[in-house]
């Protein structure tokens, strides 16, 4: 709660998202798919108003999940297993990068509604934080007024 | 306060709902598309995993030394260890490397626990296999290998093979990463189990299911029950069919004293017990909405593995004298499921001074079911003999839990078989058994019946017990001779395999392989009511007296499901039924009448699309239209083609299509005795109607559905020509030009899981050709096609329709199959490749000159 209340700052929009695109790799490569709402939640931490984290968060899974395919397409046959993927549903197995046009979409939401979280659980905490704080102040300020003679 | 809690918990309802929709199962994405779409850890990352890493080594728990493994350029391993188990538990290893979701898929459906993978809709699949009991087989199996280890050792050679296959399987399982986990695993959100030996012995037993597990007795019954006259029966469903050239030309027994018992050590009688007619009064009379129930639910839910009548192999081998070569050579191509991946994974496993052995492997089995050694081949065709019997049990009236057996009624054994399903859901399900076997009753819906609908059909197979096969394949992989073969097919008890070997010493030899009941009070064509133990199967016929050939005069040996012995001089009863005899009758007549048989000609056997049946039949057609014909243009047109049509079953002419009509067409109208009372029954068998034919039995071509007229078999021949080609009409079209074979007969492989599927193309042959190709849409056929030169055993041939990996991303996915389906027209031959043998590694490498033959290499170490 400490860090959360005083050690995370409006680091800039740009600076946030650099922040979730590394992230997303990282956690990422656990192949824990929930986890890119935690990436996007700790983008949103950085960010002081509720757009600016969504976008954080999209735009930053977004570019983790774009680069990752885009090693492997470049690296293994990741456009014919979309094709293959595709198939399945009945669709034509040409349309392989629709797949992975709309498995970059879903990333990117995933990362988009994190980052709304993180940016609502920090004001949850700094709303707590300004109530504890305020209320530290009124017991001060009883507890001077009854040491007054 | 507030207002920030009421816009957390709205800022939550996005995520929760992302994360329901991604984990919700879609289809066939048990596992929700969350975990399948994402770049790692999803389907995508599969093909990183495709290939071995080459010029690596990989650390392998439990191998005691290093073991090198050159893969040549079809991905076929050759192992090169230093003991049996270090062979054995890299060979399991590359097993679930390359099949794990096969061998998982192939194992929970033989052990009725398909549900647990796929969900509900494997439940009926799962209660009839539960019904057979054949995960309860493999246990007592295990448990009889593990007794028997300590004062034999081939058991315990064959029990240390096992426990290193599972060693090797469980090894890449606890190795599993995202990138070498089967993307079908993915797919279905499933993580598999740990390998045991009982899976091992479960596949064992699945395919003994397949081969040799039968309802003959309930369909005879329901035949004959429906027919309700025995002499039509008899003509026309007789268990002897004409025209067979039986497998063995000269008996060779063994010494009774050196094998005295029955195949697997079961007891044996050596002296033959008198023939056996029907005892009406032990035929039970079976309601015959249930037979047709029952033989329902076989259909369907056995069927989905192989029960059926397209299954068939070939084998045949020529001695010395008969070769071009000097020494015998031998092929074989056994025609089980094509499916992708294959059944088969080719290996070659070199321990010096133990095994040398090439051929194929059974995912998750160890040893080379079908190959050669250095010195010796084999390979295996069907036998079809019914080794399973029905006994009707007789149920106390005022308890369907007991049965009438030795002047008491007993209990019978309930075994709980609840069934799970994947989610979590559980369905009681119940089995009983009698000292006959499982109910196999159990799984039929009976609840429309007025009566029986307790369990009373139990099921005696002679593979439901403990069997030895997987004893007798470690020890063929090891036979140097004739004497080490004979002794590894002794153990050989389930299912009857005709096992043809050849070796370098000259020999020859064909054992119908298998333990044969010798039933006593009864046939065995008929269910039975025993009601104590005199009447049964009571006995086996000795091993000694197994039909067996050896070294025969006419200097070849042949096999192809049909009858294996001539039943006038051989002193034991075989039931069958056994195959129409056609490709036994085509391959007969080739190397009858060829002096000088050479590879390339045993690679052309193999892809001859001749059908006899239509040779033997055609020309009566042709005749009877001369004689009888209408003058029609349009059949006029057809039998043009008829008359220029040499037989073969080629896919760019009419007249394959014509003949696969025109046979079925002449088969409804000359069996009108039997369409008139029940459509389901088949219309008898293509040999008998041959027979009729040929002997122009004048009964029944009459058409008894007319009165007035006698019908000639002209006209009835005539008129099955009408009925091909208004068939034809109606389900091809009308334009005549697109009737080509092979724009209608063509071949799928479908994936086990019918996620993709392999060809599609035009295809050669059909049911009774060589080149086996039955059906209109082929999915059986030759599974692996072997030509063995023990001339030169280092170049022999081999190819299955299919690769050696499971991974349809994967450059050998279906590289195999291409090589299988190429057909030279010009020398008449499907494509093979050169099976390298080679005894170590560095004289692979030295003969790999111009750098085409090995892909690359891969040291496991412990």
């Amino acid at each position: 709660m400490g860090i959360l209340k005083e050690g995370v700052k409006d680091v800039g929009f740009v600076p946030a998202l650099m922040i979730v695109i590394v992230l997303a790799i990282a956690l990422q490569l656990t192949g824990v798919w929930v986890t890119m709402l935690a990436a996007g939640a700790f983008g949103g931490l950085f960010t002081r108003r509720h757009l600016r984290a969504f976008l954080a968060g999209f735009l930053g899974v977004g570019a983790a999940w774009s680069i990752i395919f885009l090693y492997l397409i470049a690296t293994t046959p990741a456009i014919a297993i979309a094709g293959f993927f595709i198939g399945l549903l009945g669709l034509g197995e040409n349309l392989g990068v629709i797949v992975v046009v709309i498995a970059i979409i879903i990333g990117a939401l995933l990362g988009g509604f994190g980052g709304i979280m993180g940016r609502a659980v920090l004001e949850l905490v700094e709303s707590r934080g300004v109530k504890e704080a305020q209320a530290g102040r009124t017991e001060e300020a009883r507890s001077q007024s009854q040491l007054k003679p | 306060m507030k207002r920030r809690l009421g816009k957390f918990v709205l800022a939550l309802i996005g995520p929760i709902a992302m994360i329901v929709i991604l984990s919700m199962p879609i289809g066939l994405l048990y596992g929700g598309l969350g975990g399948v779409i994402q770049p790692i850890g999803g389907v995508f990352d599969v093909g990183r995993g495709v290939s071995m890493p080459y010029g690596q080594s990989m650390k392998i728990p439990g191998l005691d030394s290093d073991v090198e493994v050159v893969f040549d350029r079809w991905g076929i391993p050759h192992i090169y260890a230093e003991s049996v188990h270090d062979a054995f538990l890299v060979l399991g290893y590359l097993h679930a490397r390359e099949r794990l979701f096969q061998m998982v898929l192939q194992d929970y459906f033989a052990a009725g626990r398909l549900g647990e993978v796929v969900g509900r809709e494997a439940v009926s699949s799962d209660k009839f296999y539960r019904t057979i009991g054949l995960a309860r087989a493999a246990r007592a199996t295990y448990q009889w290998y593990l007794d028997n280890a300590e004062h034999n050792t081939d058991v315990a050679y064959a029990l240390e093979l096992v426990d290193a296959e599972v060693a090797g399987v469980n090894a890449f399982i606890d190795s599993m990463t995202s990138e070498t986990t089967p993307v079908e695993f993915k797919l279905l959100g499933f993580t598999p189990e740990h390998w045991t030996p009982v899976d091992i012995f479960l596949w064992a037993k699945m395919m003994s299911w397949s081969l040799s597990g039968s309802i003959y007795d309930l369909y005879r019954q329901w035949v004959r029950q429906t027919i309700g006259n025995d002499t039509m029966y008899n003509e026309l469903f007789p268990d002897l069919l004409p025209y067979t050239v039986p497998i063995i030309p000269e008996q060779t027994d063994l010494s009774l004293e050196e094998f005295p018992n029955a195949p697997g050590g079961f007891p044996a009688t050596s002296v033959p017990p008198r023939k056996t007619g029907v005892v009406a009064a032990q035929t039970p009379t079976i309601d015959l909405t249930k037979l047709r129930l029952s033989i329902d639910v076989f259909e369907r839910e056995a069927g989905a593995f192989g029960y059926g009548e397209l299954l068939g192999s070939n084998n045949w081998v020529v001695d010395g004298v008969k070769s071009a070569t000097g020494h015998p050579i031998l092929a074989n191509d056994p025609h089980l499921p094509l499916q992708a991946p294959s059944l088969w994974y080719e290996a070659h496993i070199v321990v010096p001074g133990v095994l040398d052995v090439m051929g194929v492997t059974f995912p998750g089995l160890p040893g080379v079911v079908l190959g050669h050694t250095a010195k010796t081949a084999w390979g295996f065709t069907n036998v079809g003999a019914d080794v399973l019997d029905i006994f009707v049990e007789e149920l106390n009236p005022s308890n369907p839990n007991q049965y009438m057996y030795n002047g008491a009624y007993r209990d019978f054994e309930i075994v709980d078989e609840t069934i799970h399903v994947k989610g979590g859901g559980h369905i009681p399900y119940e089995v009983k058994w009698s000292v006959h076997g499982p109910c196999i009753d159990s799984v039929v819906n009976t609840y429309d019946l007025d009566q029986d609908i307790d369990p009373n059909l139990a099921m005696n197979w002679t593979g439901l017990g403990v069997t030895h096969e997987l004893m007798s394949l470690a020890m063929l992989n090891k036979a140097g001779n004739l004497q080490e073969y004979f002794e590894a097919v002794y153990w050989w008890d389930s299912p009857p395999q005709n096992i043809v070997f050849a070796d370098d010493a000259g020999n020859i030899a064909m054992t119908v392989a298998g333990r044969f009941p010798v039933r006593t009070g009864y046939t065995g064509e008929y269910p039975v009511t025993a009601l104590n133990d005199s009447v049964g199967m009571t006995s086996s016929i000795p091993y000694a007296f197994n039909p067996r050939s050896v070294n025969p005069s006419q200097h070849y040996l042949q096999s192809a499901n049909q009858r294996p012995t001539d039943p006038s001089t051989y002193r034991y009863d075989i039931l069958g039924p056994f195959d129409d005899g056609y490709r036994g009758r085509r391959i007969d007549y080739l190397l009858s009448r060829k002096p000088s048989v050479t590879v390339d000609d045993m690679k052309s056997f193999q892809a001859d699309a001749l059908d006899v049946s239509a040779q033997e039949l055609v020309p009566y057609v042709i005749s009877a239209w001369n004689n009888a014909g209408d003058g029609n243009t349009t059949v006029q047109a057809a039998v043009n083609w008829l008359s220029g049509w040499d037989y073969v079953m080629e896919t760019n002419s009419p007249a394959p299509t014509l003949w696969r009509y025109l046979l079925s067409a002449m088969q409804h109208e000359t069996f009108d005795e039997l369409r008139s009372i029940s459509t389901g029954l088949l219309l008898s068998r293509t040999p008998v109607l041959e027979k009729l034919i040929k002997e122009n039995v004048g009964h029944y071509f009459d058409d008894h559905t007319t009165s007035g007229t006698v019908e000639t078999r002209d006209e009835i021949l005539v008129r099955a020509l009408h009925r091909a080609l208004d068939n034809m009409a109606s389900e091809l079209g009308m334009d005549s030009s697109t009737w080509n074979y092979g724009n209608h007969h063509s071949i799928y492989i479908d994936h086990l899981a019918r996620l993709t599927y392999i060809g599609g193309g035009p295809h050669r042959g059909d049911q009774y050709t060589l080149n086996a190709a039955g059906g209109w849409r082929v999915t059986y056929g030759p599974s692996w096609r072997m030509v063995a030169d023990m001339g030169n055993v280092a170049q022999s041939y081999g190819v299955y329709p299919g690769g050696q990996s499971g991974n349809p991303f994967s450059s050998h996915w279906s590289d195999l199959f291409d090589l299988w389906y190429a057909y030279k027209k010009e020398i008449g031959q499907y494509g093979y490749h050169t099976m390298y043998f080679y005894v170590s590694s560095d004289r692979f490498r030295d003969a790999d000159d111009a750098r085409t033959m090995i892909a690359g290499s891969t040291t496991f170490t412990p």
